[in-house]
């Protein structure tokens, strides 16, 4: 309770010594996105979203939807402080499963600093928000800007990895160095990720652009362990991936090297120190812990490379400590760009292929709980620049899994996926 | 006389009336008695260099008088437009913000230390430059911007031109050094200078001992313009 006071004291801090400043001029903003998309989906009967087995956001079959309708707002003072909200809602128009939601998805306080004459600038960040893991999701109110469909890895980032913590970074400027690179560092402090791994342990790497509200309950599929009477029987219905069980703070750290006009590469360490024993309304804790390794790298003038992996752990136990789940995870992406600007004599057209790799493996003795996977995926996508504000995307994705779990629903434990997207994507 | 003899008189008569404008770069229109100096700058494998700073330090101490020559930096493109600005000490500097969007100007420098945030389409004139120094200007939402502000104790100051050179007219005669500056010239503290007595019209060349270094490229990585900025 302590540390979460502290946390708190901090958060009231930095709204004091903002308000302070609303003397100064200040900036208000609105930025966002709207896309609106339609989908032709072979897949299981549900997707993960609708607590089935698939693994795409919508159910099998033809669905037309607001995929994203996503606001960023921001108010700037000109002495570096800024506070940030972003709302994100989605609206499916077909199905019976209508996955519709709106809410809070951000909303942060951040003091970014000038830099010294070394070179050296500050930038501390406090309230809910991402930690800086995805290398896709850096448009407006975190949609991915050059597919539809986030990788595996970053739709997991999206649906179970938020905190409500403080992050401090500092940036070391090249250009105030006579260097051609940018080093920074950053680490975080926080609370609420204590349940992250178990939507993962039990629908296993997913793909879609969903994220998770703050503060939203997510369901899973079913599975023979939480019947009366087996471990998990007391687990709740659904997930809420953002509470705090044990006041244990988790921390993540960063660091990312840039080299002007070419590229980055970072590597970072996740881990939210979760209490695995620890079960509050059915919400357990889920010791988490994975590293993440990045690099954005520009090949030519027109091919843009990014790759992504992430590896790490998981352990949820009973309350006598005994292991319930103990799961390694990985998950992959390379991923290229290209921009047919020389082709086609104008900047209106981009395509995106992305191979990915995942896995999921088990390591307890849990009946009823396998927890096991592993797959490939590619992503193909097609962005055409209407105008100044309007896409145009297609974008075709197929997933190859084995997934012994899908038994327990009598369906294909090996399974090819594929879905076909057609968007148009408004961005402000 | 009828009104637009009037008109023409009254032309004639402020013109007459107000002071002279002097320009201190180019000797287009030279007075007789003044000495034009021609300098050339010239790469080592013997190439003409444009956009060269060239300027004359009186060392007699000649006393001259204050340019005239406005300032503008402007913000264009997420870009510093031009890369070099030069100014005379205590001269007006106008920031001009030609984008869409707000830039947050600064320069860290312990020597001329600044910021200010500046709207789109704004002109900020806030900063004062009350003795001479090197500006090296950035923008801390755009951080590939690069740009830089000479200012200097004197008004004989130009860029070189497409074929490498600048022209003064210098009006008081006597000893002054001449100084090449360039942020990428790969020498010491970025300049060469040479010493001469000006009398009479005078040519000189500069030939750089180094190749020059790359201008940063100010341009960011990435052009889709909706990027959120964590």
């Amino acid at each position: 309770m302590i540390k979460r006071n502290f946390i708190l004291s901090f958060f009231i801090f930095l709204i004091t010594v903002t308000n302070i400043q609303t003397s100064k001029a200040v900036e208000y903003k609105a930025h966002g996105i709207l896309d609106i998309r339609a989908s032709s989906t072979d897949s299981l009967t549900k997707g993960y979203v609708a607590a089935g087995q698939g693994k795409f956001g919508s159910n099998d079959g033809q669905n037309l939807s607001i995929a994203q309708a996503g606001l960023e707002l921001s108010a700037k003072w000109d002495n570096g402080f800024s506070v940030h909200g972003v709302l994100n809602g989605y609206f499916q128009g077909s199905g019976d499963d209508n996955d519709s939601a709106l809410g809070l998805t951000e909303a942060y306080i951040k003091y970014k600093g000038l830099p010294n004459a070394s070179g050296y600038r500050m930038q501390v960040k406090g309230g809910v928000f991402y930690p800086e893991i995805s290398l896709e999701n850096n448009a407006f109110a975190w949609a991915s800007k050059d597919t539809l469909n986030s990788s595996t890895l970053n739709t997991w980032i999206g649906e179970e990895i938020r905190v409500l913590g403080s992050e401090f970074k500092v940036t070391r400027l090249g250009r105030l160095n006579d260097d051609d690179f940018d080093l920074s560092f950053s680490a975080t402090a926080f609370t609420s990720n204590d349940p992250a791994g178990a939507l993962l342990s039990w629908h296993g790497w997913t793909m879609s652009s969903r994220q998770t509200l703050w503060r939203e309950a997510r369901e899973f599929p079913w599975f023979p362990a939480r019947n009366d009477g087996q471990d998990l029987a007391g687990q709740a219905d659904k997930s809420k991936p953002f509470i705090e069980l044990d006041d244990d703070i988790g921390f993540h750290i960063r660091t990312q090297w840039s080299l002007a006009h070419r590229g980055e590469f970072s590597v970072g360490f996740y881990d939210n120190k979760a209490t695995p024993y620890k079960v509050i309304d059915g919400q357990y804790g889920w010791h988490t812990r994975f590293y993440h390794l990045g690099t954005i790298w520009h090949l030519s003038k027109n091919l843009s490379l990014t790759a992504q992996y992430l590896s790490g752990d998981t352990l949820m136990q009973s309350p006598y400590k005994k292991d319930v789940v103990n799961n390694d995870f990985a998950s992959g992406f390379v991923s290229l760009s290209y921009k047919w600007q020389d082709v086609f004599d104008n900047k209106k057209h981009k395509s995106t292929l992305r191979l990915e790799d995942f896995s999921v493996t088990d390591n307890d003795n849990t009946w009823g709980d396998n927890n096991n996977e592993d797959g490939q995926a590619i992503t193909i996508n097609h962005n055409y620049r209407l105008t100044k504000h309007w896409f145009l995307l297609a974008e075709v994705n197929l997933i190859d899994s084995h997934r012994p779990a899908r038994y327990y629903t009598h369906q294909s434990v090996d399974l090819i996926e594929k879905q076909f997207q057609l968007a148009a994507r408004y961005f402000f | 006389m009828n009104n637009k003899n009037i008109t023409f008189f009254l032309i004639l008569l402020i013109a007459t009336l107000s002071p002279k404008s002097f320009s201190f770069d180019g000797c287009d229109n030279k007075t007789s008695g003044h000495a034009c100096i021609e300098i050339t700058v010239n790469s080592q494998a013997g190439e003409t260099l444009q956009d060269i700073v060239v300027y004359l330090e009186p060392m007699d101490g000649q006393v001259l008088a204050q340019s005239s020559k406005e300032v503008v930096i402007g913000q264009r493109g997420k870009s510093f437009t031009p890369y070099i600005s030069v100014s005379q000490v205590n001269a007006q500097v106008n920031f001009t913000n030609q984008d869409d969007i707000t830039h947050h100007i600064y320069s860290a420098g312990s020597d001329n230390k600044f910021s200010f945030k500046i709207r789109a389409g704004q002109t900020n004139n806030s900063t004062q430059f009350s003795h001479a120094s090197e500006v090296a200007m950035g923008c801390n939402i755009h951080d590939w911007m690069s740009g830089y502000l000479l200012v200097l104790n004197t008004p004989y100051f130009a860029k070189t031109d497409k074929v490498g050179q600048v022209k003064f007219e210098v009006t008081q005669q006597g000893q002054y050094r001449v100084v090449v500056w360039h942020p990428q010239m790969q020498s010491k503290d970025h300049r060469m200078d040479k010493s001469v007595l000006i009398e009479s019209d005078t040519n000189l060349i500069f030939t750089l001992d180094d190749d020059m270094a790359d201008i940063p490229l100010q341009k960011s990585d990435d052009d889709f313009d909706f990027l959120s900025d964590y």
